[in-house]
């Protein structure tokens, strides 16, 4: 049979905003190559035309819909690091809170796309049924849902509510509880195994050659966390591990996110127990001073880098982004040779990539 | 003796290995190695890294246009996952003819970071396989627009306008 | 002028009223109609409710239940413009749709809901090799859309398509073997005389792996999850009918009801004893038939239910799965399905055939 060009997108079911051109033969995809772009913002020149206050709700939306607290969390970091400021206890542990809360809604989120290009819609409904509980608790702290410009230079911009404290653990247990459910209906399903498990096996060796980040490399079974590798805010306080899987197929890559939701609940209960009292935001001049520096965090999908010069201003002379799922898309192609056309949209949605992410 | 840092042992394995080359090698802070190499070199430095030193992992490729020096620098960032260190390898090409040897055959990871630098500064990385736009619409026809001397249209009318003129008259 | 016709046909007018019923309105056009509107309300709200979600909610005469909703839906798709694409054969394409509607309702013209109370069956056509040519009929269907997805002329309706056709392969053999072994059993072609075999006991007890392969092997052939792998959403946008739109459409989406009401009466038919059941008091005083109908439909709605519920919970599967499935599980059960009931053919005889 003679090769078939098909087009993947931007319309279509499974793609979100991008294209992928497969060579297809037959039922056989022997060459993907991803054609990215569509949401191009150009972030990082318009960092260098607003001040790092301004710069802040944008940047967040490098990474809007899923992690925006994660996101903005290494953009103050490489700032705090510049200007040698350290930062009120108890804004650390909010910030945490705040993080780790995005992590949980990002991967439940993430569960529910990966069972939707498995054909099981009940399990689209279930996580986002119970994102939203965490959304709405986010929405306690931060004033909003999705994009909270919570997190600031100096500390956080509110402090916890009454009643917070109490709500959230309430919720985590009914969460850990309800991962019981999770398993049952998507991760024991035996039709599931069937469609994911073998499926875009990434090894180690090829998941490091190509850069690969977060969850994704830790299913290859490469242990890797920039939290537990460089503590940054107070993750060296907190008692957690870091789940890896074995085989690296998509199986893995599922199941690593949703033991690192038990991770996450784990960290989230710690840091409530232990939170000070405290001020929770320093005053600074906003002006940040000559210098550079270069900082990770571990977001949701995986290691954000923040490469930051300052010219003693109060702009940016140069904020390069290297976000976690542009690192994933080289895995894309790789993983995409000579497989069947069905396991393109699970190894796809396995990556979790993020249009926003890729093109910043 | 006192027992040094394995980031003072990076900087001192690099300098004894490349004299010449390595203009600067440094401590920037725990974790953070900084070493400035000649552009013609990189290639050779790379490759010492990712071998001798277990620099495997990829993790950022930097574009800094510096227009008062009339220089780019490009900066790898590599991530030893054994040793925990973040090296920065960094160079300076010179704006009027910015070539640089393509560190694909190194990392390969940094395929679509070369890319991107390739499309934001319009700096050519000889040997690499695919140099086309990557983020950029495809019909895009501006200057690399991160360099400094970009101009930002006001709004996105003017840019469209500025197209409908360019295209009527031509 | 009007009311002799059945003159010509040669039946006298109390015949004649019957075969109007049965034409029109059961098991004719109005009940497959009826059945698909009914069955998309209720897949929709029973989804929903699997998914914690509410389902449609504000059409119709009940609160909060929708129950209009389908007929709304049918009503905006016939308002839509019938686009056909530049390049399609405009004849095939054209004709696609309402052939498979066509052929979807056509099986059910063939199948007895109830025994009449003076002999002879409620049913539109009768004939003694009823299952041969219920087979035949479900033959065509794949070839109806090989046709429309290669006359539509798109990459997703041919990959569709093709799938379909590779479906056909998986599901056609132990489909077949499972109902050669209800053959066996009833000695007969005729559905009729099938349910009445299953007088004394029904044959899902007697054959219980045969009807496991047969009701698999139905709902590949209407492509209901997790077999939707023509469809395939995630992969070929809709398959095959990626490029219908307006009316073509909601043809297209019916005659798949019409297909789920015709499989549905089938496995009644061949192993849930079709109409026997007791006499319901009320409506056997009016009709000993309508008591059929009830049990037939009660039967029938059941396993709706069991093949929507799959939607529910299972994701779909690979061609290639489906395929090896097909033939390294579901042929070897339906051939020990006829091993068995051949060799164990001294202990039903008695209770099929009376002895």
């Amino acid at each position: 049979m003679s090769i078939m060009k098909l087009s993947i997108g931007p319309q279509h079911p499974i793609s979100a905003h991008f294209r992928f051109l497969l060579d297809v033969d037959g039922d056989v995809v022997l060459k993907l190559e991803p054609d990215v772009g569509y949401t191009h913002r150009g972030i990082e020149k318009l960092a260098e035309k607003r001040t790092y206050l301004q710069n802040l709700p944008v940047i967040e939306r490098v990474n809007s819909y899923c992690d925006s607290a994660g996101t903005m969390l290494g953009y103050l970091e490489v700032i705090e690091e510049l200007m040698g400021l350290e930062v009120p206890e108890r804004a650390k542990y909010l910030r945490v809170i705040a993080a780790e809360l995005n992590r949980i809604a990002s991967h439940l989120y993430a569960a529910s796309l990966f069972s939707v290009a498995t054909g099981l819609e009940t399990m689209l409904m279930w996580p986002i049924n119970d994102r939203e509980l965490i959304l709405d608790l986010l929405e306690r702290l931060t004033g909003q849902r999705i994009t909270y410009t919570y997190q600031t230079i100096g500390g956080v911009r509110f402090d916890m509510p009454d009643g917070f404290k109490e709500e959230a653990l309430k919720r985590l247990d009914y969460l850990e509880k309800r991962t019981e459910d999770y398993y049952k209906m998507l991760l024991w399903n035996h039709t599931f195994h069937m469609r994911t498990k073998k499926v875009g096996i990434l090894r180690p060796s090829d998941a490091i050659k190509l850069g690969v980040v977060g969850p994704n490399l830790r299913a290859s079974g490469v242990k890797v966390d920039v939290r537990k590798d460089e503590p940054y805010e107070v993750y060296d306080r907190f008692d957690f591990s870091i789940p890896t899987g074995k085989n690296g197929d998509s199986y893995d890559r599922l199941e690593v996110r949703f033991k690192e939701v038990g991770q996450s609940i784990n960290i989230l209960r710690q840091a409530l127990k232990d939170i000070p009292k405290g001020p929770i935001k320093k005053w600074v001049p906003p002006i940040v001073p000559k210098g550079e520096a270069y900082t990770r965090v571990e977001a949701a999908r995986g290691e954000f880098g923040y490469h930051l010069i300052g010219d003693g201003s109060m702009k940016p002379y140069r904020l390069k982004i290297s976000p976690p799922s542009f690192r994933n898309l080289i895995a894309l192609p790789h993983l995409c040779q000579n497989i069947p056309l069905a396991d393109v949209p699970i190894i796809y949605i396995s990556l979790d990539l993020i249009p926003m992410d890729v093109d910043r | 003796m006192i027992d040094k840092s394995a980031e003072e042992l990076i900087v001192d394995s690099v300098k004894a290995r490349f004299p010449e080359e390595v203009i600067e090698a440094k401590v920037q802070r725990k974790n953070r190695v900084s070493i400035s190499v000649r552009n013609n070199r990189i290639y050779d430095v790379g490759l010492f890294l990712r071998d001798e030193l277990e620099f495997d992992h990829i993790a950022s490729v930097s574009g800094v246009d510096y227009i008062d020096m009339n220089e780019f620098e490009v900066i790898y960032y590599v991530w030893s996952i054994n040793k925990k260190v973040l090296v920065g390898l960094r160079t300076k090409i010179p704006r009027d003819n910015p070539v640089l040897k393509s560190l694909v055959d190194v990392w390969e990871g940094v395929l679509y970071h070369e890319r991107e630098v390739w499309e934001m500064f319009g700096i050519k990385f000889e040997g690499h396989p695919n140099l086309s736009l990557l983020l950029l619409p495809e019909d895009w026809d501006g200057p690399p627009p991160l360099r400094k001397d970009f101009v930002l249209p006001e709004t996105h009318q003017e840019r469209l306008e500025e197209k409908i003129k360019k295209l009527s008259s031509g | 002028m009007i009311g002799l016709e059945f003159l010509i046909l040669g039946l006298d007018f109390p015949q004649f009223i019957e075969l109007v019923l049965k034409v029109l309105i059961f098991p004719g056009l109005a009940f497959p109609l009826l059945f698909a509107i009914i069955v998309i309300w209720f897949e929709r709200k029973f989804l929903a409710r699997i998914m914690l979600r509410i389902g449609p909610l504000h059409i119709g005469p009940f609160n909060r239940t929708g129950l209009l909703q389908p007929i709304a839906d049918f009503i905006k798709l016939i308002q839509k413009e019938i686009i056909v694409p530049d390049n399609a054969h405009k004849l095939i394409y054209n004709l696609a749709p309402i052939m498979a509607a066509l052929v979807a309702s056509l099986s059910v013209a063939f199948i007895p809901y109830a025994p009449k109370p003076g002999g002879g069956y409620w049913m539109i056509f009768y004939t003694p090799f009823s299952l041969l040519v219920i087979l035949a009929i479900f033959t065509a269907r794949p070839f109806i859309i090989i046709a429309a997805g290669w006359a539509s002329n798109s990459k997703y309706c041919t990959i569709g398509a093709l799938r379909a056709a590779l479906q056909l392969l998986s599901y056609e053999v132990p489909l077949a073997l499972s109902l050669a072994s209800i053959v066996i059993m009833s000695g007969t072609f005729d559905l009729a005389k099938i349910v009445e075999a299953q007088s004394s006991i029904w044959f899902i007890i007697l054959q219980p792996i045969g009807f496991i392969v047969v009701l698999i092997g139905m709902m590949t052939e209407i492509a209901r999850r997790p077999f939707d792998i023509p469809f395939a959403e995630q992969e070929v946008v809709f398959g095959w009918p990626t490029e219908y739109t307006g009316t073509q459409f909601a043809l297209i989406m019916v005659s798949e009801y019409f297909d789920l009401c015709a499989v549905t009466s089938l496995i009644t038919v061949f192993f849930l004893g079709g109409w026997s059941g007791p006499a319901i008091p009320l409506l056997n005083d009016i009709s000993p038939i309508l008591s059929g109908i009830f049990w037939f439909l009660l039967k029938m709605a059941i396993l709706t239910v069991i093949i929507i519920m799959g939607r529910g919970i299972f994701p779909r599967v690979r061609i290639d799965q489906l395929l090896d499935a097909g033939w390294t599980i579901g042929i070897p059960l339906a051939i020990l399905q006829i091993s068995i009931t051949l060799l164990t053919a001294q202990w039903w005889l008695p209770l099929v055939r009376g002895g």
